[in-house]
């Protein structure tokens, strides 16, 4: 599943990212790589997602959600 | 002779400005690397007898090569033009804050480590080993708060430790991360130790693995055709740069083990935020700030702006005490109406200037400007910009000039370029102060419609101008979607913020004051006229060409009156007020701009000389002309490029002028 998929406070895993080499790089250097855990803060329809991932909160528009595939992980 | 050059590097919000200004103070010299819309900072300080040349390299999240920052950055430091690089990371975010250093392991140049914000981390309840984490790196780490003035000694220390030693990272860890890459040997081994100054194989074959175009070429010049074919057959597999990524992180999950102590947290969102992110309350919570930050800013500004008024005041006794003294006109009008003149609007438009510094640097120390870029990002991504951008647009319905020093929070050059452009379509305070008195003169119950339309010609005006200056200024590339951090909320150090205010305003007064000169003196000697009549070139040229500004609905008064009011908004009234009430041009401008009363009969005067479609057409005319000679003198002091802020102004003359064009030709239909 993608990210934007996630109800708020799931907690997941990125599996893959899918997208250019800009996206990728992006992705990577913010923290989000494969085997990263995060946690869904906020996820609002048609606003950017709030997560929370390595110590960090970060915001992801909805179109860049759709290169970042999660799998979701039960507490 | 300086003994050393120092580059800092760092992705944004470690803080790496508030390092370059406490170290540079006042010493340093901000323009654009050659060719490039791309802001080049460099500066300079002395310790111990010693100067060191500091380099901040522009904003980049990585070592790889995805935008002009990054190239520049990635160039500067494997030329080997610093000494030493200063990596920065925030402490309290350290596991992703360090992937700046591991993309950079494995570069040539000697660095160290300067763990930033000691105090969020502290307050959040984390302990970091330094020692165990210097030993694993076998650079010299430091930890501390850029905002700390006193802390510096340590930063010094660290600095000559790290040049007397040559210092680099040990990357036999991570290169056992790598070497689990599939065709990680293989490419390695065909690219030879000297393939490119600067960089190792290790580094190398990493970003060629990612896909890097600028190390493919360089390897495509450097390699015989054999073994290029063997690298791309060995990379085929390799994952690319997600492969990388996890191999950085895995790196630095390991170097972090016994390093941090974090006690377990759960996350949520605090009370602001939660107003901020709020699908309905977000956009007016941002607008009330920034509101509230303008009114806010005035505190500090309206002292300095009475201090300006001073000047004008004392302009007019010093004029008076000149003519009685019988000294030539010529002279006299020099003194007050150029070098007088002047000082009362730069000091006017410093302790604006000094105000928005302030309360938006506040702002963004905080951290709220982060949450403000996230509020708007969608919607002023539509013009190619930053959800920042937002910000010096409600500014400047209170003044230009305080929206293009706001821009300054802008890290992008082009971005900031392209906002204080749109920024100028946003009609001022003293704008607002005219179009609704002529509104009502000519238009009555009309003028609110006027007023609509100024609006919606105002959305048109931003949303043309981004296009056609969108090209040159924002790349394609630059408009990548949002991945933004909101960084934590920061206690605000006031210290250094105003050592930073005071250092920005005293800056923007040398250069703005040799802007400002230079145009009251080209207008003065265009409206200088000696004796009863009108003799001065703004006249005769505006007579000369009256049949030409006429097609464009002003008459020679009011066109007089358009190019008074690119001096000041203030006065365009006035002027029209004086010319046609018959006093001399040269008087009556002159007079006018310093604030003289508009003639009591005005509204007469206006309705007898003034059709509608041409008053329809002047108020088009100012409202889009360029805001005032502060708001340009402010906008070449934001963006240090004289031939950008020439274009920029060009361009609002001609635009006002063909939309008052518009409007008069409209107004003829209808009236």
């Amino acid at each position: 599943m993608s990210i934007n998929e996630l109800k708020e406070n799931a907690e997941a895993v990125v599996k893959n990212l899918h997208g250019d080499q800009r996206f990728i790089g992006r992705s990577t250097s913010i923290g989000l790589t494969p085997g990263c855990k995060l946690s869904v803060i906020k996820n609002d329809k048609n606003r950017p997602i709030l997560i929370y991932s390595r110590d960090t909160m970060i915001s992801l528009g909805r179109s860049e959600c759709a290169g970042i595939e999660v799998e979701e992980v039960k507490r | 002779m300086s003994a050393a050059t120092i580059a800092l590097l760092g992705q944004p919000n470690s803080g790496k400005s508030t390092v370059f200004n406490a170290l540079t103070g006042m010493r340093q010299h901000v323009g654009n690397w050659p060719g490039k819309t791309v802001e080049k900072k460099e500066g300079s300080f002395a310790h111990n007898g010693t100067t060191y040349e500091v380099a901040d390299l522009p904003g980049s999240y990585s070592m790889s090569a995805n935008s002009d920052e990054e190239v520049i950055t990635r160039d500067f430091i494997t030329s080997g033009k610093a000494d030493v690089v200063c990596i920065l990371a925030d402490s309290s975010q350290l596991e992703r804050s360090l992937f700046m250093l591991a993309d950079y392991a494995g570069l040539d140049a000697p660095c160290f480590l300067v763990l930033n914000m000691e105090d969020v981390a502290k307050d959040q309840g984390k302990s970091i080993d330094v020692n165990v984490l210097e030993k694993k790196l076998g650079i010299p780490v430091m930890l501390f708060s850029a905002t700390d003035t006193k802390a510096y000694d340590k930063f010094y220390e660290t600095l000559e430790r790290a040049l007397k030693g040559k210092t680099r990272i040990n990357v036999s860890e991570l290169e056992k991360e790598y070497e689990k890459i599939e065709g990680y040997n293989d490419i390695k081994s065909s690219i030879s130790e000297k393939a490119l100054s600067g960089c190792t194989p290790m580094w190398l074959t990493a970003k060629y693995i990612e896909g890097d175009k600028v190390v493919s070429a360089k390897l495509n010049e450097a390699l015989s055709k054999d073994s290029l074919s063997k690298l791309e057959a060995a990379s085929k597999n390799s994952g690319g740069a997600i492969a990388t990524g996890e191999c950085k992180f895995k790196w630095i999950d390991e170097l972090l083990t016994g390093v941090v102590n974090k006690p377990k947290t759960s996350v949520s969102l605090g009370k602001l935020d939660r107003i901020y992110t709020s699908k309905v309350w977000g956009k007016p919570a941002v607008v009330l700030t920034v509101i509230l930050g303008l009114i806010a800013s005035f505190i500090p500004a309206l002292p300095i702006m009475g201090l300006g008024s001073v000047v004008d005041m004392l302009k007019n006794v010093v004029h008076d005490a000149l003519v009685n003294a019988a000294v030539p006109d010529i002279l006299t009008g020099l003194i007050c109406d150029v070098v007088l003149q002047s000082m009362g609007y730069v000091i006017k438009m410093l302790g604006f200037v000094l105000g928005v510094t302030l309360v938006f640097g506040l702002l963004e120390e905080v951290g709220i400007m982060a949450r403000i870029s996230y509020v708007f990002d969608n919607t002023m991504g539509r013009l190619g910009l930053q959800g920042k951008s937002v910000m010096p647009f409600l500014v400047s319905f209170g003044c230009t000039m305080g929206g293009a020093a706001g821009a300054r929070v802008i890290d992008n050059w082009g971005q900031k370029v392209l906002t204080i452009a749109l920024a100028w379509a946003v009609p001022c305070g003293a704008a607002w102060a005219i179009i609704p008195m002529l509104s009502t003169v000519f238009f009555g119950l009309g003028a609110p419609l006027v007023i609509v339309v100024i609006l919606l010609v105002m959305i048109l005006h931003m949303w043309i101008t981004a296009k056609i200056f969108g090209k040159g200024l924002v790349k394609k590339e630059d408009r990548c979607g949002m991945i933004m951090e909101l960084p934590p909320y920061h206690k605000p150090k006031w210290g250094a913020l105003l050592r930073y205010v005071f250092g920005r305003t005293k800056d923007t007064f040398f250069r703005v004051v040799k802007v400002v000169l230079i145009v009251c003196l080209i207008f003065w000697l265009l409206s200088y006229g000696s004796g009863e009549t009108d003799t001065s070139i703004l006249y005769r040229v505006g007579t000369a060409i009256e049949p030409v500004t006429k097609f464009f609905g002003l008459p020679w008064q009011l066109f007089i009156a358009f190019i008074a009011a690119s001096v000041g908004k203030e006065g365009a009234v006035g002027v029209i007020s004086a010319l046609y009430a018959g006093t001399s041009y040269g008087e009556g401008f002159a007079a006018a701009m310093s604030g003289a009363a508009r003639a009591a009969n005005l509204n007469e005067l206006l309705l007898a000389n003034v059709s509608k479609p041409e008053a329809l057409a002047f108020i088009f005319a100012i409202t889009f002309n360029l805001p005032c000679v502060v708001a340009l003198a402010a906008t070449y002091q934001e963006i240090h490029s004289v031939k950008w802020t020439l274009k920029i102004a060009l361009y609002y003359t001609v635009v006002a002028l063909l939309l008052a064009c518009v409007a008069y030709h409209v107004g003829l239909l209808i009236f």
